[in-house]
């Protein structure tokens, strides 16, 4: 469905991805890993075409993503939750949501009600919150509905960009638990996470991403098991999701 | 002052103070959408009287002309934001800002060109005799003008907050990167801004030259005192933006009424700058901004 080869892109002079293949397939989910600075979020702001400078090439379902604007590609299907949330915090939730749904005006899509019910099923926090201003939800909310308006645009490529950033461990497995159902309807996804061991529990495959270069690339449960792998994702971030927690 | 007289000065007040809220609107609209003060705003009120002017002169009945001028002025925003603003893009807000007084010296001599140094009329909406209210005679065209403002105003309201391309404006200004990656076309979110600033400003323009004649070079101190207006009520908040302008026609209208020397209407074009001067120094935010507010 997704297929990259040779992906190069940086932000002005500074090259960040030297080189990157991947490939995701229907229904599956790819996670990237990585330490800070990787260049993982870049690698997904090049997919969605918010990073400039790209060259190589991109192909999503016949579409050459190099080619087209943000916009586009959005509306082609591939539908991005950025890296800390980038909610619209003054607008209310179901705002929020109801311009999750603004690719599909004017196409056939379903309509934004019927979704946003959909969304409610997953989430039924946001429902109760559907009148407040998504900049006064708690952090483990804030992310459910950066999701959420995500699957509004009825997506057939999710885009996450580290999900569990700062959440409790609690509120982290709820949101995996929910990003599994997804996929076993069928969406697949680009995941990426510092969590390691997380990502690699929900993820099909794996990727290793090491200044801006993938290092390794295996199956989930290769990754799991190697012990490199442990050593250097899983020691340090270990830590992580028990101390770093904040909202819920 | 007798209680008549000082109704007449409010209502003479509100009735500039509604001009200068819409140029502030003007002002809120584009820079909500793109960190951008234009400097030209001034230029479409202008531009809206002269054209409604012409459009009367030709035959056309008020209302006709007041749509065509709102219309047409509207389309010279959207040309204005091709042609000076976005070929501007990359070379950052600074220089935006910069290329809008450029652009308004040049919109001024274009319309100098066209209709000339004098100051043109155009006649009230209904009729010229006053209708007396408490005692105060008003002129329908003072009615003309609030009612008009008000129906902007709650217009503009509703499209922000009930249509999805207005909520998308405001996503838009929050966060324009987000607001791209759901799809929403950001450079026709701002091409719709100039527009509409454009157009509202210019309805301004068509509402005021009744009162006070129109000519080619009166959209420079319009747009400054729609600018103060902004500055006063906070700049970004439209509410305020609206507010700063009412307020702003009652002080200066009021400043005539109560200077006791003859002449003193010469003064009221000095209280715009005293205003600026004053909330730059004490209040920064204005009026009724707040760090948090949200922008649109
Ligand atoms: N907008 C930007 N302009 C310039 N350089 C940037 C920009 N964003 C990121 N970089 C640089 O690109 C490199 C990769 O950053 P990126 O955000 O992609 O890493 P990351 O793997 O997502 O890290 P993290 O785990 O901290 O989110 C870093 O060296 C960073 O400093
Ligand atoms: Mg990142």
């Amino acid at each position: 469905m997704l297929a990259i080869s040779g992906l190069r892109a940086g932000y002005g002079r500074i090259e960040v991805l030297r080189g990157i293949d991947l490939a995701v397939a229907d229904r599956e989910i790819v996670t990237i890993i990585g330490a800070n600075g990787a260049g993982k979020s870049t690698l997904l702001r090049a997919i969605s075409g918010t990073v400039g400078n790209r060259s190589g090439a991109m192909d999503f379902a016949g579409n050459d993503l190099l080619r087209m604007s943000v916009e586009a590609i959005a509306s082609a299907g591939v539908v991005q939750v950025p890296e800390g949330r980038q909610l619209f915090g003054p607008l209310s939730v179901e705002e929020n949501l109801q311009l999750g749904s603004y690719t599909r005006r004017g196409r056939r899509g379903r309509p934004a009600g019927e979704k946003m019910k959909e969304v409610f099923a997953l989430f039924p926090l946001l429902e109760e919150r559907r009148a407040q201003q998504a900049g006064t939800l708690s952090g483990g909310e804030q992310q459910m509905l950066a999701i959420g308006r995500a699957l509004m645009a009825e997506p057939r490529l999710l885009l996450l960009d580290e999900p569990s950033m700062g959440l409790a461990p609690l509120i982290v497995r709820e949101i995996f638990r929910t990003l599994r159902r997804l996929n076993e309807a069928g969406l697949a996804m680009l995941l990426v996470e510092q969590d390691a061991r997380i990502a690699l529990s929900l993820a099909h495959r794996g990727l290793v991403m090491v200044r801006g270069q993938v290092m390794l690339e295996d199956s989930a449960e290769g990754l799991l098991g190697n012990p490199e792998v442990q050593a250097i994702y899983f020691g340090r971030h270990a830590g992580r999701g028990v101390s770093g927690t904040e909202g819920g | 002052m007798s209680f008549d007289q000082f109704l007449q000065y409010i209502s003479s007040g509100i009735t500039s103070g509604s001009i200068y809220a819409l140029t502030a609107l003007g002002f809120t609209l584009i820079y909500n959408s793109t960190d951008i003060i234009n400097f030209a705003q001034g230029e479409f009120v202008m531009l809206g009287g002269l054209v409604a002017i012409s459009m009367h002169e030709w035959g056309a009945p008020l209302p006709l002309a007041f749509l065509v001028a709102v219309a047409l002025v509207g389309i010279v925003g959207v040309i204005f934001e091709q042609l000076a603003i976005r070929p501007l893009l990359s070379a950052g807000v600074l220089a935006q800002i910069i290329v809008t007084i450029g652009a308004s010296l040049a919109i001024r001599t274009v319309a100098m060109l066209i209709w000339g140094r004098e100051s043109l009329p155009l006649p009230p909406f209904s009729g010229d005799s006053p209708i007396v209210i408490l005692g105060a005679s008003i002129l329908p065209q003072t009615l003309w003008v609030l009612g008009l403002t008000l129906v902007i105003v709650v217009a503009l309201q509703l499209f922000y907050r009930r249509t999805l391309t207005g909520k998308a404006v405001r996503a838009c200004s929050v966060n324009p990167t987000a607001a791209r990656l759901m799809g929403i076309s950001y450079s026709r979110v701002v091409l719709l801004s100039f527009g509409l600033s454009a157009a509202i400003s210019a309805a301004g323009g068509v509402m005021i030259t009744p009162v006070s004649f129109m000519s080619y070079s009166a959209g420079a101190l319009i747009g400054l005192k729609g600018f103060a207006a902004c500055i006063l009520g906070g700049l970004g908040n439209p509410v305020g933006a609206v507010a700063g302008g009412l307020i702003l026609g009652i002080l200066e209208a009021l400043t005539v009424g109560f200077l006791p020397f003859s002449g003193s209407s010469g003064y009221k074009d000095g209280v715009a700058f005293l205003i600026l001067l004053v909330i730059l120094f004490a209040r920064p935010q204005g009026l009724f901004g707040r760090r948090t507010v949200e922008k649109v």
